[in-house]
């Protein structure tokens, strides 16, 4: 193939972009902080002469900085990799619009901008039927209104015997679990929405808020998705993502995403799991999606799926699919696909060539304290011996080789796992022998030795695509 | 021979003067006019008494020709350093000869609230065959003083002008005239509350409706602080006074482009002088005074005894001709006292005018003045109309008013009132009914309240499909993607100049011109932007109807190189003046709106914009709609147009009390820069003032504020925020929220005559 990549991301996911621009015969280039220096994405690059092709930048996040590198070096395309600019419409746009233009790897800007608005994005579901939680579908200014709508859903919740209805009031500007307050008595309705539009208003500027019905014990699905810019979709199966640490933080995930297998469920699985993975097509369609994306579902005990949100980028766990897909008797590698249909390839397959077969885990190795809160440790870490199977694989920027300090401005992830097996009880055991078999030794400044999830992770594979 | 030493200073203070006035000893050899008085001083006591007298004799004849000489041909520049000498009378002078029983009020000498202005309760008399007639009236003004540091050369602080507008009120409650003495140089330029700008606005809001005659007299006319007790019924001025739009050496400045801290050239100063129009008889031509009075040679000093007797006669005059002019019955008294003008300046009319008036008078009064501020500077713009046409516009304007008052007035005032007794019937009438089947359908109102419970408007997705867009239930109040400024094309960033406070990122032109509407999204920081946007994000999608187009600013004072400077802002705007007003709706409310932008010469305004402000206020007086000055910038009054210029401020200020009394809603939104005259009068009278974020609203700029008082302020002293906490706007918006905030303000405030209530 033609080009040259910029890879503007750190960690585990800029090695395994490179490493797939390697298997594409693309050149590339990865940018850097000084914090990073250790990492082994910098360290298998060139840090100078003739031949560099690391170039060490003040952020990851200062878009001049990264396109100062792409111009320099050469690059054609800019891959983002998850989190910094992955789902930043405006820096997707920039990226294709300005005097020097380049490939944004990703979907088009239009399509990351209407879908990163969730309250957009719940909108255009609705009016294509596709089930979301229910609420507003836009920012309600008016007290009164607000009123009427949470006496409504409350209500509704009561017909459907919802043993403790409740809304949440969330500002509508906000994210990431900022500015949500639960209303469970209609009384406090107003005292409570006071509360979250000053908050709004203090926090983003806007006083809008949404209100919706807040849903408990479910499990979180996700579809994923691979389009090319030639109007062809496929998915690549579901997975379950419900086993989170307490910021929201996914720790274990598995596919497919249920299996009755492990659970009885109230409802079946097939049959949600198809209409999850239809809805999702649909949604992607009608918006004409064009590259690797997520759909995100939420689905309750009694089987009843709801739209969450659509991730407009390459997910960490997008290997867990990959490892229960085959095509032509092999796993795909869904960052090469990305790559590949982003510089605008077709697909070259259909949806009947991808064959499902087994299950799959992933887990994420993480220096943190489960038991406080999941602290992060920060220390070096002297030795980092993961096993090596034909039914695994590993991907860290950690070396095996050499003590690596973790900085600190960073999250302190250390390495993703993946196992697979024919079934999921395979697929968990292989998971048991595996973190039995892994050895992580470090020491911090005051002498303590690491601390890792492993045991968190291990203790909760019985919880896997349960209720 | 002590007499003869000292006829010989007073020679000397004299020489002295005129070298003041020249300020050169160049000019017609006053230096060895000097020399020859300090000769003769030295040799006072050598030569005799008779030699003395002759030598003396002469030096006074020659001087006398000299001074006719001089005052022959009094320049601009010359006048203006008469009154600035320590020599000239001052408010005091004039209180104690031309009143009798004279009483300072507020304050006295030093031990005052603001020194440099004067208020007093005085008694003047004039005597009608030999009898004494006392008439009580109030006389304002600013004292200059003799170089007491606490006057503060006549430049009053904002709590002075308010001291001033506290007894404008006392003279109306008592019913009694005001005599307004103008000897200032301006206002003194500080924000502190109730802030220099917003006083002054409040005085003219004041004074365009006070109910009791009032006569100004204005010796020294310094722009705003001059109108701040200036709007008056009759407005006298001596004739070796100025009133000007900006002192001559602000103006060369300005013209100059001068760097700070370097010197002016004279000859500029000179020039802008001239150019500016300042004297009595420039101000008298272009009618912004009514009558000038006589000074002796070379203006008056404190000890000219008959000129104060001639300021007497004058002002009562002026009070009594104001006064007739409100009478039913006046054709005699009104021919003695013009009899009396034409055989005897110095003497006041022989007949007593009672100076208190009734109801009707007191109304006849506001109309007459008005009708003569609203008709000043009619013919220093360009495009008013054939005569014709005029009459065809007054009988469209009649017909109008007719029609919207039967709409409007009329119509909904009896729709309202057989409403409001239906309701009360009704009310009534469903009271009993509950109260009798109460009982009844108890029993059934379960059941039926179970049946249909409505759905929330904002939970119903909208089965569109209608268009391709999938965006559902669009607000109405966002508007969005119309328009893209063209500052936005260009691949570069910029840093915000918050950036060091806040950690903004840099910011990338497309986007920050783009859908960030100019704004830092870290800080909300606004960057400029032009008055397009607005147009385009404001108001509902092409609801402007621009007006009163053909309305465009002229060169009345033929001020030099100007012509071609205004030429240049047409071709670059295509607009005719900085005063863009139009219809526009928001949320299918229709308001007029007037808009006075940077693009035109920095927004100043002039008679054109002026006159454009005061036909947008009588338009929505008349369709009852409110009425939003938006104020992209203003750099103030056009120095351009002189008094002129500064008579917008009086004018501007009637049409909005005008609009408001009839019930209207005057929104006055500050964006950039907005400074000086307008802020200190049609704008700053509103009482909604609101400012975009990251926008400057003062009285004066730094550099005035330093030039003037030598205080260094800091550079956020005039920003919105601090306007806010002065209390001289009532809130700040960001740009974003414009519309929305417009359109809050649209159905909270005002009044309920406006025509959509």
């Amino acid at each position: 193939m033609q080009g040259k990549v910029l890879i503007a991301n750190r960690g585990e996911i800029a090695i395994r972009i490179m490493e797939a621009c390697q298997a594409l015969g693309l050149d590339f280039a990865v940018i850097y902080t000084e914090a990073d220096r250790d990492s082994e994405h910098v360290q298998r690059c060139q840090l100078k002469g003739s031949e560099q092709n690391a170039w060490r930048v003040v952020s990851y996040t200062d878009p001049n900085d990264l396109l100062a590198v792409a111009d320099h070096s050469g690059c054609t395309a800019v891959h983002p990799g998850y989190g910094f600019f992955s789902e930043d419409w405006r820096f997707a746009r920039r990226v294709t619009v300005r005097d020097r233009p380049l490939t944004f790897i990703g979907p088009s800007w239009e399509v990351i901008r209407d879908l990163g608005d969730k309250i957009n994005t719940k909108r255009i579901a609705q009016k294509l039927d596709i089930p979301t939680i229910p609420g507003t579908s836009a920012p309600i200014y008016n007290e009164m209104e607000a009123e009427e709508i949470a006496q409504h859903i409350l209500d509704i919740q009561r017909e459907q015997n919802e043993p403790n209805p409740a809304v949440l009031v969330k500002a509508a500007a906000g994210g990431g679990g900022m500015g949500i307050e639960e209303v469970n008595r209609i009384e406090q309705f107003r005292r409570v929405y006071r509360q979250v539009q000053n908050y709004a208003k203090r926090q983003f500027g806007d006083g809008g808020v949404l209100i919706e019905q807040r849903l408990c014990d479910f499990n979180h699905l996700e579809v994923q998705l691979v389009c090319s810019r030639h109007n062809e979709r496929i998915h690549f199966g579901t997975r379950n993502c419900t086993i989170q640490s307490t910021g929201r933080q996914k720790r274990v995930e598995a596919a497919p995403g249920f299996h009755s297998s492990c659970f009885k469920y109230d409802f079946d699985p097939e049959q949600v799991l198809d209409s999850v993975v239809e809805h999702s097509l649909k949604l992607a369609d009608y918006v004409k999606y064009d590259n690797v994306g997520t759909w995100e579902w939420i689905v309750s005990r009694s089987g009843r799926p709801y739209l969450l949100e659509v991730n407009t980028r390459i997910q960490v766990e997008n290997d867990v699919s990959a490892r229960i897909s085959y095509l032509n008797g092999k796993h795909p590698n869904l960052l090469q696909e990305q790559i590949r249909l982003a510089l605008g390839e077709s697909m070259g397959y259909e949806q009947n060539d991808v064959i499902f077969k087994g299950a799959s885990i992933e887990l994420r190795i993480v220096a943190e304290n489960p038991a406080r809160d999941f602290a992060p440790w920060i220390g070096t870490i002297t030795r980092f011996d993961l096993p090596s199977y034909d039914w695994s694989a590993v991907y860290s920027h950690v070396p095996f080789a050499r003590p690596y300090p973790i900085p600190s401005e960073y999250d302190p992830n250390l390495a993703l796992a993946l196992v697979w097996g024919d079934t999921v009880q395979e697929a968990k055991e292989r998971a048991r022998q595996f973190i039995d078999t892994s050895r992580i030794e470090g020491r911090d400044s005051a002498g303590g030795s690491i601390l890792t999830n492993l045991e968190y992770l291990r203790r909760n594979l019985d919880r896997l695509l349960t209720f | 021979m002590n007499d003869l030493i000292k006829q010989l200073q007073e020679i000397d203070r004299r020489i002295g003067y005129l070298i003041h006035i020249k300020d050169t000893d160049q000019w017609g050899n006053l230096a060895e006019f000097r020399r020859r008085t300090e000769q003769l001083r030295n040799s006072a006591f050598d030569i005799s008494w008779d030699e003395f007298s002759a030598r003396l004799a002469k030096l006074d004849d020659s001087l006398r020709f000299l001074e006719e000489r001089c005052e022959e041909g009094l320049t601009s520049m010359e006048r203006v350093r008469i009154v600035r000498s320590p020599l000239r009378f001052t408010l005091k002078d004039i209180l104690e000869n031309v009143y009798e029983e004279h009483k300072e009020l507020g304050g006295a000498g030093e031990a005052n609230i603001d020194p440099a202005m004067v208020v007093a309760k005085a008694n003047i008399v004039r005597r009608i065959k030999r009898k004494p007639y006392t008439s009580p009236v109030m006389v304002i003004g600013q004292e200059v003083g003799r170089g007491e540091e606490f006057r503060n050369g006549g430049s009053c602080k904002p709590w002075g002008n308010e001291k001033a507008l506290r007894y404008m009120r006392v003279a109306e409650t008592e019913g009694i005239p005001i005599h307004f003495y103008i000897f200032t140089p301006g206002s003194y330029p500080v924000e502190d509350y109730p802030g220099a700008a917003q006083q002054i606005a409040r005085n003219l809001y004041t004074m365009t409706k006070l109910r009791v005659p009032m006569i100004s007299v204005i010796s020294e006319g310094g722009s705003g602080g001059a109108e701040a007790i200036g709007m008056s019924d009759f407005r006298l001025m001596f004739s070796h006074g100025y009133y000007s739009v900006i002192s001559p050496e602000g103006a060369a400045a300005i013209e100059g482009k001068v760097r700070e801290g370097k010197k002016v050239p004279a000859e500029l100063i000179e020039k802008c002088a001239r150019q500016l129009n300042i004297t009595a008889a420039d101000n008298l031509r272009l009618g912004t005074i009514d009558r000038i009075i006589k000074e002796p040679l070379l203006g008056a000093k404190s000890d000219d005894y008959a000129f104060f007797a001639r300021v007497r006669s004058e002002v009562i005059r002026a009070t009594d001709e104001v006064v007739l002019r409100t009478k039913s019955v006046r054709g005699f008294r009104s021919y003695e006292v013009k009899r009396k003008k034409a055989e005897n300046p110095d003497e006041a009319p022989q007949i007593d005018i009672p100076w208190d008036l009734d109801e009707d008078e007191t109304d006849r009064l506001l109309t007459l003045r008005s009708k003569k501020y609203r008709e000043m500077s009619l013919h220093s713009f360009g495009g008013i109309t054939m005569p014709a046409e005029t009459i065809f516009k007054a009988l469209y304007s009649v017909s109008e008013k007719v029609w919207y008052t039967l709409r409007y007035d009329v119509l909904k005032s009896q729709q309202k009132q057989i409403q409001k007794t239906i309701k009360e019937i009704s009310g009534e009438g469903t009271a009993l009914i509950n109260r009798i089947t109460a009982p009844f359908t108890k029993i059934f109102s379960k059941e039926e309240d179970e049946e249909h419970r409505p759905v929330p408007r904002s939970l119903v997705a909208q089965n569109s499909q209608t268009t391709g867009d999938y965006c559902l239930l669009q607000d109405p109040l966002e508007l969005t993607d119309t328009y893209t400024s063209p500052l936005a094309n260009e691949d570069r960033t910029i840093t915000c100049p918050n950036a060091e406070k806040h950690g903004c990122k840099d910011l990338w032109i497309p986007d920050l011109y783009g859908e960030f509407c100019g704004v830092c999204e870290n800080c909300g920081h606004h960057f400029p932007l032009e008055y397009q946007w607005y147009l385009r994000n404001v108001f509902d999608t092409d609801s402007i109807r621009i007006f009163n187009n053909d309305i465009f600013s002229k060169n009345p004072l033929n001020y030099e190189g100007f012509d071609e400077r205004l030429r240049a802002a047409r071709s670059k705007t295509g607009m005719g003046c900085a005063n863009l007003t139009f219809h526009a709706k928001v949320r299918d409310i229709e308001i007029v709106v007037t808009m006075l932008f940077s693009d035109f010469r920095n927004g100043t305004v002039g008679s054109a914009e002026g006159e454009k402000f005061v036909q947008a206020c009588d338009i929505a007086r008349r369709k009852k709609r409110p009425l939003l000055a938006y104020v992209h910038t203003t750099g103030g009054i056009r120095i351009q147009e002189g008094t002129l210029g500064v008579a917008q401020m009086p004018k501007c200020t009637m049409a909005v009390r005008e609009y408001i009394d009839a019930g209207g809603l005057y929104i006055v939104v500050y964006d950039n820069n907005s400074y000086a005259g307008p802020v200190a009068s049609f704008l700053g009278c509103s009482p909604y003032q609101f400012a975009i974020r990251s926008s400057r609203i003062g009285f004066a700029g730094p550099r005035v504020i330093r030039e003037t008082t030598g205080i260094d302020i800091p550079p956020d002293y005039h920003d919105a925020r601090n306007a806010l906490k002065r209390g001289h706007i009532q809130g700040i918006t960001d740009r974003r929220d414009f519309r929305r905030h417009l359109y809050q303000v649209i159905q909270t405030m005002g009044s309920p005559s406006l025509y959509y209530r």
